[in-house]
């Protein structure tokens, strides 16, 4: 509303994209737009579209968003598990969270096996092994609110915690870390300690 | 667990009015002493002496007890809904009546009525051996059905004549590919019936699909024709077989632009028998892509660009191969 406003006949709201017509563009470029809160915005991901690669090009590697909403577990807890399988390959990713026992390593596993499937049928993946955890983190879901009774009439409200999972799985070998020693480090800091100069100087 | 201090649960107290205006100045001074009003002091005796009385502020600030949420939760335990259903009618919600019905297309028919059964090695021989030959002398004339289907078009249709007819069909063939390499919905939609729209189209939302039509090797030609009607007598469909035999280049990219079937320098040669069907009762119908007849002595198609092949929504309707 207040958009069109400002704007007014020169614009089209479209619900993520502000084109605007005119010369306005510049002061309006600025413009935040919020995105509604029904939105799954992972999801959506899945639904980009690359144009075809030329032969010589190397191959882009195929990338599957996925994710599972409002589980009932903290998002802290669930955000553990998420770190640990960050960078693992999918089968391995996969026998470390069978075995854990928390809570949210079932559902995570279940996640991961899903959008493993998905990778295979619909996003043309060949191999299903050959697949990695790129990102995978943890949100706040939505919470219900209840009244936690203290003594002398006293209350709290207690919040039933509920948490998003989101993983992105690409097609190929998880890349390796690059490992530093601390010689590796001496160096760089005794470089950046040599690469120091006056600027202005004679 | 619940870092914060309870609070203390009150009842809300909310502004109210004062109850004793008479005594307005002594309760004006006792709930704040900032907001006294001296004027009116004043003028107190000489209003009640004129028994005119003017009402005070309408509300008071009054310092009211810190209002703690209290979740919605609270009085939830042990009740049973009473009626969810006639809360909803009584706030004035409508709910949209379901229909509980599956929507049924009349534009096109299910099918292909009395498939054309395309003669076994065709186009595989020349025309001039004996074999050959004996398959050209087959044509539609022989065939009576499909005479009378033809006399029937006719009726509806008065330019329709079977030479014509196989151009504009293979006509109406390019450019539904050009339609879906574009994905152009509504052109597609009035090149293509709605039965063969899903097998055209499912599965390639997310891909990228380079067609082209290099050259026809041979004249199309109308081989088979049948005019069933559906459901009511007169409501009849005409259902034209035209074969095809020309060099087209596909080429399929998947949603990371990575070939997944096909090349796009390669042209395949391909002998394809296309229905194309129209709604002859009704005046603006038009002539559209129905499907396809592939013949069990098809040669095999090209391999996906896949080590394991998973039997998913790939375009097959698209690629037959003659010859390799």
């Amino acid at each position: 509303m207040f958009l069109s406003a400002v704007l007014g006949p020169l614009a089209t709201l479209n619900p993520n994209k502000l084109q605007v017509l005119g010369g306005a563009s510049q002061q309006l470029s600025c413009l935040h737009t919020s995105i509604s809160l029904d939105d799954k915005h992972w999801e959506k991901n899945n639904r980009k579209v690359y144009p075809p690669q030329l032969p010589e090009e190397p191959r882009r590697p195929a990338e599957v968003y996925h994710s599972r909403r409002q589980i009932k577990y903290s998002k802290d807890k669930m955000w553990y598990l998420a770190k640990m399988i960050k960078g693992m390959s999918i089968d391995e990713a996969i026998a470390q969270l069978e075995f854990n026992d928390k809570k949210g390593a079932k559902v995570m596993r279940e996640v991961l096996l899903e959008a493993q499937e998905m990778a295979v049928k619909n996003h043309n993946v060949e191999y299903k092994s050959n697949l990695y955890v790129a990102e995978s983190f943890s949100g706040k879901g939505q919470y219900l609110k209840r009244i936690r009774y203290h003594g002398r009439g006293m209350f709290g409200i207690m919040d039933k915690v509920y948490c998003h999972y989101f993983v992105k799985l690409v097609e190929g070998v998880p890349p390796k870390p690059e490992e530093r020693t601390g010689f590796d480090q001496a160096k760089e800091y005794v470089q950046g300690l040599k690469n120091r100069t006056i600027i202005h100087s004679l | 667990m619940w870092c914060f201090k309870p609070e203390r649960i009150y009842p809300e107290a909310a502004f109210h009015l004062p109850y004793n205006w008479g005594k307005m100045a002594t309760s004006l001074t006792r709930t704040f002493g900032s907001l006294r009003i001296v004027a009116r002091r004043g003028l107190k005796n000489a209003e009640l002496a004129l028994n005119i009385q003017h009402p005070g502020p309408l509300f008071l600030p009054v310092r009211t007890k810190k209002r703690h949420f209290i979740p919605p939760a609270v009085g939830m335990k042990g009740k049973k809904e009473e009626n969810p259903e006639a809360k909803a009618r009584a706030a004035g919600i409508v709910f949209r009546q379901q229909y509980l019905e599956r929507p049924i297309n009349i534009a096109c028919s299910a099918g292909v009525f009395d498939p054309y059964i395309p003669p076994e090695g065709d186009a595989r021989l020349s025309t001039l051996s004996k074999e050959g030959l004996r398959q050209r002398t087959e044509q539609i004339r022989q065939s009576a059905a499909s005479q009378l289907a033809i006399r029937k078009v006719k009726e509806y249709d008065s330019q329709f004549s079977t030479k014509t007819f196989a151009e504009q069909a293979q006509e109406i063939f390019i450019e539904a590919h050009n339609a879906l390499t574009q994905f152009n919905k509504e052109k597609l939609h009035s090149l293509v019936t709605e039965r063969c729209y899903p097998e055209m189209t499912r599965g390639n939302r997310y891909k990228t699909i380079r067609w082209r039509f290099v050259e026809s090797l041979e004249p199309p030609r109308v081989v088979h024709a049948r005019c069933p009607d559906m459901v009511t007598k007169g409501n009849l469909y005409g259902q034209v077989t035209v074969r095809m035999h020309s060099k087209q280049t596909l080429a399929i990219y998947d949603r990371f632009g990575r070939l997944m079937l096909g090349s796009e320098e390669q042209p395949k040669d391909v002998l394809e028998y296309l229905v194309i069907e129209r709604h002859l009762v009704n005046p603006y119908s038009r002539w559209r892509l129905h499907g396809k007849i592939v013949p069990s002595w098809a040669p095999p198609k090209d391999p996906v660009i896949k080590v394991t092949v998973y039997f998913g929504p790939l375009i097959i309707f698209l690629f037959r191969l003659l010859d390799g």
